[in-house]
């Protein structure tokens, strides 16, 4: 991951600010990436069982499905 | 070894584990077929799309100066909204249906009143402020959106008052694309200096920087959930980002895409991320691509 490059530029005011901002961010509590990622798997495969893309729309109750032209018998 | 190292080789295992959890999911081959063709309504390049939340109809605006909406299960178009100017990079739909909102060169963003009762569409509000175009904008409710443009800044704007609070300063390139945190007053933008920030709207403040791009971010979208969102970037690959780790977990990428990625979207359950110029529904159930070909297509 490449590091952040900050501009600071040559405007004391800018540059305070943007120290500020780099020492509140710097401040933040972290959750450890396994618990992140952990987290975010549980929640797809909780949701998997519910997501069309990968369970399909069954025909009838699809709304986007082609309709087939009327036959005149 | 110290805790970035430590973190690194988490990662790395973690990598592994969510790719052969996907694995394990993936016992049938997903493939998107092709649907509707919707109908040639535009003459000109599609620059921008987005569904209504109904998941029924979606807009879509073009360089011939034209808002249309779609009813997305017949084809039919609803309205066509003839436009002051020609160039429109976005549009967007209030989570209500009852307002649209798309922008000009001129740096304005318009709002329009869908049920006036008349029949016709007209413009309901102007937001000025901006002193760059307008590249992204998504409505916090019918009266509050949020803005970014390519004067670096993002901006939340009340369109009744036409008032906005102070820019959320920061980024030090154009922002391109803006994502709402899902029950939130957070969002996320990302910017052609290569990083995306967590912004706070009441606040007024950024709480995070991501870093982790090599080159402009066109597109992004937060997780079904709100503990992370996508990116998709000039630099040919996708990056999830989570917000309480404050860092990338993964980049996707492929030998065979190396072009720039415009767009990226989440399917419902987050397991799936589609990329390219495209919107999927609140439900879930479709995809609407818009391309340089005039075309809208639905898949699923």
């Amino acid at each position: 991951m490449s590091s952040s490059k900050v501009a600071i530029g040559s405007d004391i005011g800018q540059a305070r600010r943007t120290v500020e901002q780099l020492r509140m961010e710097a401040g933040i509590d972290r959750v450890k990436v396994s618990k992140a990622a952990t987290d975010l798997l549980q929640f797809c495969m909780e949701q998997a069982k519910s997501d069309p893309f990968l369970v399909g729309i069954p025909a009838a109750t699809n709304p986007f499905k082609e309709k087939k032209p009327c036959v005149i018998l | 070894m110290s805790e970035l190292d430590q973190l690194r080789q988490e990662a790395e295992q973690l990598k592994n584990q969510i790719r052969d959890a996907r694995k394990a999911c993936a016992e049938a081959t997903l493939s998107l077929r092709l649907h509707t063709t919707l109908t040639q309504g535009h003459l000109a390049k599609i620059y921008a799309m987005h569904w209504g939340t109904d998941s029924r109809l979606l807009v879509s605006a073009s360089q011939d100066g034209k808002l249309i909406i779609w009813d997305s299960y017949t084809t039919n178009k609803v309205h066509s909204i003839p436009l002051y100017s020609f160039w429109v990079m976005t549009c967007e739909y209030a989570p209500s249906g009852n307002y649209l909102a798309c922008d000009g060169l001129d740096n304005i963003c318009s709002t329009y009143s869908l049920k006036t009762g008349e029949g016709n569409v007209h413009v309901s509000h102007e937001l000025a402020g901006h002193t760059g175009y307008l590249s992204c904008f998504q409505f916090l409710d019918d009266n509050q959106i949020v803005t970014s443009s390519a004067d670096t800044t993002c901006a939340c704007g009340a369109l009744k008052r036409a008032s906005r609070q102070p820019p959320f300063t920061g980024h030090t390139g154009d922002v391109m694309s803006l994502s709402l945190a899902p029950n939130t007053r957070l969002f996320v933008s990302g910017a052609c200096d290569a990083s995306a920030k967590l912004w706070d709207v009441p606040k007024g403040m950024c709480r995070q920087t991501f870093t982790g791009h090599e080159s402009d971010i066109n597109g992004i979208c937060f997780f079904p959930k709100n503990n992370a969102f996508a990116t998709g970037s000039d630099d040919a690959t996708c990056r999830l980002f989570d917000l309480r780790a404050d860092q990338e977990l993964m980049t996707y990428s492929h030998d065979n895409i190396i072009c720039r990625i415009t767009s990226v979207s989440f399917s419902k359950s987050g397991c799936l991320l589609l990329t390219g110029c495209l919107g999927v529904t609140d439900d879930g159930m479709v995809v609407a691509t818009g391309s340089w070909d005039s075309f809208l297509k639905i898949w699923n």
